[in-house]
């Protein structure tokens, strides 16, 4: 009944906003009237009786208010109300309101951003129609009595599987970068990502050219005219968007090829051009090609039903002997095969982050619960005139909440504004056609945080505080403004939360820091220190004028006076790749190692210097028979001395190699990178024919000295007729592209650690300084009394320093469980480093003591008259 | 409907005085602030807009009841009545009331 009328009441408040209001102010005038009429009954005049009947009923706002109070509007009215008082509560204290809103906008910006991320990379990798349908293919081959080995599937795989019509609609491969960028030439040459693909590839992936056609099955057979489609971005930049470029011809390499169509935006947006990918008749069955094979399955077919209807067709191998090698289809989602390698990524970040939102929490929390605390005053008035206590846990929440709304405006403000730096810093390639953004659902997220926030930060101190009012009459009774020891405790909490987070994202954070320090510090057996590194290549020209071309350019670089020395390599250490050679050496050992093509004085250039015998020289040309080789091969095969021995490679064209020097071993692949036998071969004279070798000229410079790019290609240009002169980049930037994303990563993880502690130190400092605030009187008394400033500063210290060390034990215990999952990125450090921990440790307890510290010595300089006269 | 009456002592005499004058009947908020007048001179000493609060706490806790009536001066006046559970909490702080002064009468009496 009661509960019913009640309810009644509400509703009718909520649609008349200000029924409640004027049956209060109808009711309390009508008491005033009454008792007017007395009083000009007992002979007073009128106006005298309505001024002493005033007078006798007290403030009539005051009471029309604390009336609406215990009534109550309707829910819309109170939590305007509330509304209207949160912020006049959030104006009012400024510096508190600005350090609350600024602290949750970190959280929440930091928060968001990263979400964003997550929303490109997890949430829609495959912006494709049904990309649940979207699988990758494999076919793994067991030779009796060894590991499976995995190859991409042959075209006539695809094409059996393809006449599966039950299971799969479309089916194709295509690789989206060939092993190079390839030059394109429209009307200036171009190095260029170049893509290709079998007929029903875009098919399966969903995708229709806007101009023209696609790729169809005539288009790859061998010795069919040559077709591509456009990339969309560069049909825009290259074509202005002709919709008449149909047709035309551009030149891909030695090969003229035909524009059939146009891809929509979005696609590959770095790919310039698709090409139709063919496949001689011969090789028609071969598997591991390294082209990738994709399908699109019949909506509802399961990948296991796929992967048994596949198998079932799917014939054993013949190319490895007589025996037949049997062969099972492997088959893997494509969002699985395109997210997997996130997920320790984000898993990181995500928990840096979530720290990092918890302490600002956290933080705010205690700001609310030491400013509360100052408040308790106000709220037992509030509660003594009849808000009960869920009306001031309702208002305390609102107040959090308009805390919360200003923090994550400027929060996803921020993340807008830093989203083009994060993603340039966010150690992930990330999908290559769902770029990162702030949209509906990264909004979404936001102000579910904002909500969730505002709970987690307003809580506590909502129903602490609320129960303030209990304690109304001791309050009174010692004047309201003592140290009531109302949230001492929780304070403490708070901070020994807050230290225990900051210590555990510190950790992960030095860690990082530390493996990096120890992935650069690797000595990498070269000097990148005033090295230039420029990509040139010419074009139209047979292996020999390649030859004599790089070799010519290398002797004219030589003589710029700001060179030192000058060479070249087929693949710039750092840059991946390279071939391998399986030479067989003339005491009858089988040599295997990675071979790199230089010039001489390629090797000089990067400060490498002979351990044994000699580098390279230009007379070693001629034959091209010279060969330096790394410890590693002199001790592996040769036993320390190698000088003189021969090395032979290939069946068909047999070349002979002799060893004319050592060289210390150099990590070409990179500081985490394996030492493998290396060989520094010439190139060969003898190869004839359109084979395009492609070098990279390296040069070491004379101090401190640069050479302009346009110089370079001036002098690349003297040499030949038509080059193409690609990046000219410091070997010292080459390393830094290798190393980047474990920067990266050590980047923003140490910025995430940095912000965990300040916010840390600014919510200590905070909470020490309010409590030093509300226990000025006993400061004062204790000085009053002869206490030494020193001892004060320690009173107020200690009440910080416990829950610090609290803290930093449950941290400690924290870090063993959460640096695992940090792992895999760690270099040559230890998931537990103790070094790193004490370190953390050590630095976050001093921070957050002399955070404690400011606060305490300023209300160690307390005047103790001052202070007692606060009273 | 019973609610401990964990509010001070202000609150619960009042409280208990007001659901005392309504025991004989409905009532206006200024008839009850003239009984309560007659009954004690302290009570509303210090202003007479505190009753109405107090009647609004009261009837949200359920002990009265009130409705828009028109005096006999034809007037609208909010009438005010006691519910089944304002005569419970009456009689439970009546009780209380009674056992705590018959207990501060035997320390006075010794």
């Amino acid at each position: 009944m009661i509960v019913m009328r009640i309810a009644i009441a509400r509703v009718r408040a909520l649609f008349r906003r200000d029924a409640t209001t004027d049956e209060i102010r109808e009711e309390l005038q009508f008491h005033v009237q009454m008792r007017t009429d007395e009083y000009t009954r007992h002979g007073m005049d009128a106006r005298a009786a309505r001024q002493a009947a005033l007078r006798r009923f007290g403030n009539l706002a005051v009471i029309q208010d604390r009336g609406y109070d215990v009534r109550g509007g309707g829910v819309m009215e109170t939590m305007l109300q509330d509304l209207k008082y949160g912020f006049r509560q959030v104006g009012q204290h400024r510096s508190f309101s600005i350090v609350a809103v600024l602290t949750l906008a970190l959280g929440v910006g930091v928060s968001t951003a990263l979400f964003s991320v997550i929303d490109a990379a997890l949430l829609r990798p495959l912006p494709y129609p049904h990309p649940e349908e979207l699988v990758t293919l494999n076919v793994d081959e067991t030779t009796q009595g060894s590991q499976p080995s995995r190859y991409a599937p042959s075209i006539a795989d695809i094409r059996t599987w393809r006449n599966l019509t039950t299971i799969i609609s479309h089916a194709g491969n295509g690789r989206v970068s060939g092993f190079v960028p390839l030059i394109v030439e429209t009307g200036a040459p171009q190095r260029l990502t170049v893509a290709e693909a079998s007929e029903d590839f875009l098919d399966a992936y969903g995708v229709n050219p806007i101009l023209g056609r696609g790729i169809q099955l005539d288009d790859t057979r061998e010795g069919a005219s040559a077709v591509a489609l456009l990339g969309h971005a560069f049909w825009q930049r290259e074509f202005g968007g002709d919709p008449h470029v149909l047709g035309r011809d551009i030149r891909i390499q030695n090969r003229v090829v035909t524009i059939v169509g146009v891809l929509p935006a979005g696609f590959f947006n770095d790919t310039a051009v698709w090409q139709a990918r063919q496949v001689s008749s011969a090789w028609l069955d071969n598997r591991g090609s390294g082209t990738p094979a994709i399908a699109r399955l019949r909506p509802g077919v399961t990948l296991a039903q796929a992967a048994a209807a596949l198998d079932s067709v799917t014939p054993p191998s013949t190319m490895m002997g007589p025996t037949p090698v049997p062969a099972r289809v492997v088959i893997q989602s494509m969002y699985d095969d395109e997210t997997e390698q996130f997920g320790p990524t984000i898993r990181t970040l995500s928990m840096a982050v979530g720290l990092i939102l918890i302490i600002a929490c956290v933080n705010v929390a205690g700001l609310m619960l030491a400013r509360g605390a100052t408040r308790d005053v106000e709220l037992a008035i509030r509660a003594s005139i009849g808000a009960g206590r869920g009306r001031l846990v309702r208002q305390l929440l609102t107040e959090s909440l308009v805390l919360a709304i200003a923090g994550a405006l400027i929060g996803v403000l921020l993340a807008y504004a830093s989203l083009d730096s994060l993603v340039a810093l966010i150690p992930l390639s990330l999908p290559a056609n769902s770029p990162v953004a702030i949209n509906g659902t990264v909004l979404a997220f936001a102000l579910g945080l904002t909500v969730a926030t505002a709970l987690l930060f307003g809580l506590v101190p909502a129903l602490k505080l609320s129960r303030a009012p209990k304690m109304i009459s001791t309050m009174l009774s010692v004047g309201g403004r003592s140290g009531a020891p109302l949230s001492k405790r929780a304070g403490q909490w708070l901070i020994g939360v807050e230290i225990a987070l900051a210590l555990v994202l510190m950790t992960g954070s030095g860690l990082i820091l530390r493996s990096f320090a120890k992935l650069v510090s690797v000595d990498l057996g070269f000097d990148t220190a005033n090295v230039v590194t420029l990509e040139v290549e010419p074009l139209d020209q047979t292996a020999a004028m390649r030859r004599e071309y790089y070799v010519s350019l290398a002797n004219e670089l030589r003589r710029l006076p700001e060179v030192v020395s000058a060479g070249a390599i087929d693949q710039l250490a750092l840059t991946g790749g390279g071939s391998y050679a399986f030479p067989t050496a003339d005491t009858g050992a089988n040599v295997e190692g990675p071979q790199r093509t230089v010039l001489p004085g390629y090797l000089e250039a990067m400060g490498v210097r002979a351990l044994a015998g000699r580098l390279l020289e230009n007379a070693d040309l001629v034959s091209g028979e010279a060969v330096v080789v790394n410890v590693t091969v002199s001790e592996r095969y040769f036993g320390s001395a190698p000088i003189g021995h021969t090395l032979r490679v290939g069946d068909k064209n047999p070349r002979e190699w002799r060893i004319v020097g050592v060289v210390p071993n150099i990590r070409h692949s990179g500081p985490e990178g394996r030492v493998e036998p290396q060989m520094y071969v010439l190139p060969d004279p003898h190869v004839s024919g359109p084979f395009s070798m492609t070098l990279a000229m390296v040069m070491r410079l004379r101090g401190r000295e640069s050479v302009p790019l346009d110089r370079l290609k001036q002098i690349a240009e003297a040499v030949g007729p038509r080059v193409l002169v690609g990046r000219a980049r410091p070997a010292a930037a080459v390393l830094g592209e290798h190393v980047a994303k474990p920067r990266h990563r050590m980047l923003l993880l140490t910025l995430l650690g940095v912000f965990g502690l300040l916010l840390t130190l600014v919510g200590i400092f905070s909470m020490t300084a309010y409590a030093v605030a509300r226990r000025t009187r006993e400061i004062g008394v204790r000085l009053a009394f002869g206490a030494r400033p020193a001892q004060v500063v320690g009173v107020m210290v200690r009440d910080a320093v416990w829950p610090v060390i609290f803290g930093l034990l449950a941290g400690v215990a924290g870090t063993y469980y959460a640096t695992r999952i940090i792992t895999s990125f760690l270099f040559q450090t230890a998931p537990h480093d103790p070094a790193t921990l004490v370190a953390v440790v050590a630095l976050l307890g001093a921070a957050a003591c002399l955070a404690a510290w400011f606060p305490a010595t300023r209300a160690a300089s307390v005047d103790p008259v001052t202070a007692l006269r606060a009273e | 409907m019973q609610r401990p009456t964990n509010s001070d002592q202000l609150h619960g005499t009042l409280d208990m005085l007001v659901l005392k004058v309504l025991e004989s009947g409905p009532l206006h908020g200024y008839a009850i602030a003239v009984r309560l007048e007659r009954m004690s001179k302290d009570v509303l000493n210090v202003e007479e807009g505190s009753l109405y609060p107090a009647l609004y706490r009261m009837e949200r806790r359920g002990w009265v009841a009130s409705a828009w009536a028109v005096t006999e001066t034809g007037r609208r006046a909010r009438v005010y009545k006691l519910t089944k559970a304002g005569r419970a909490q009456l009689e439970a702080e009546t009780t209380s009331w009674l056992r705590l002064t018959t207990a501060v009468a035997h320390v006075l009496h010794g």
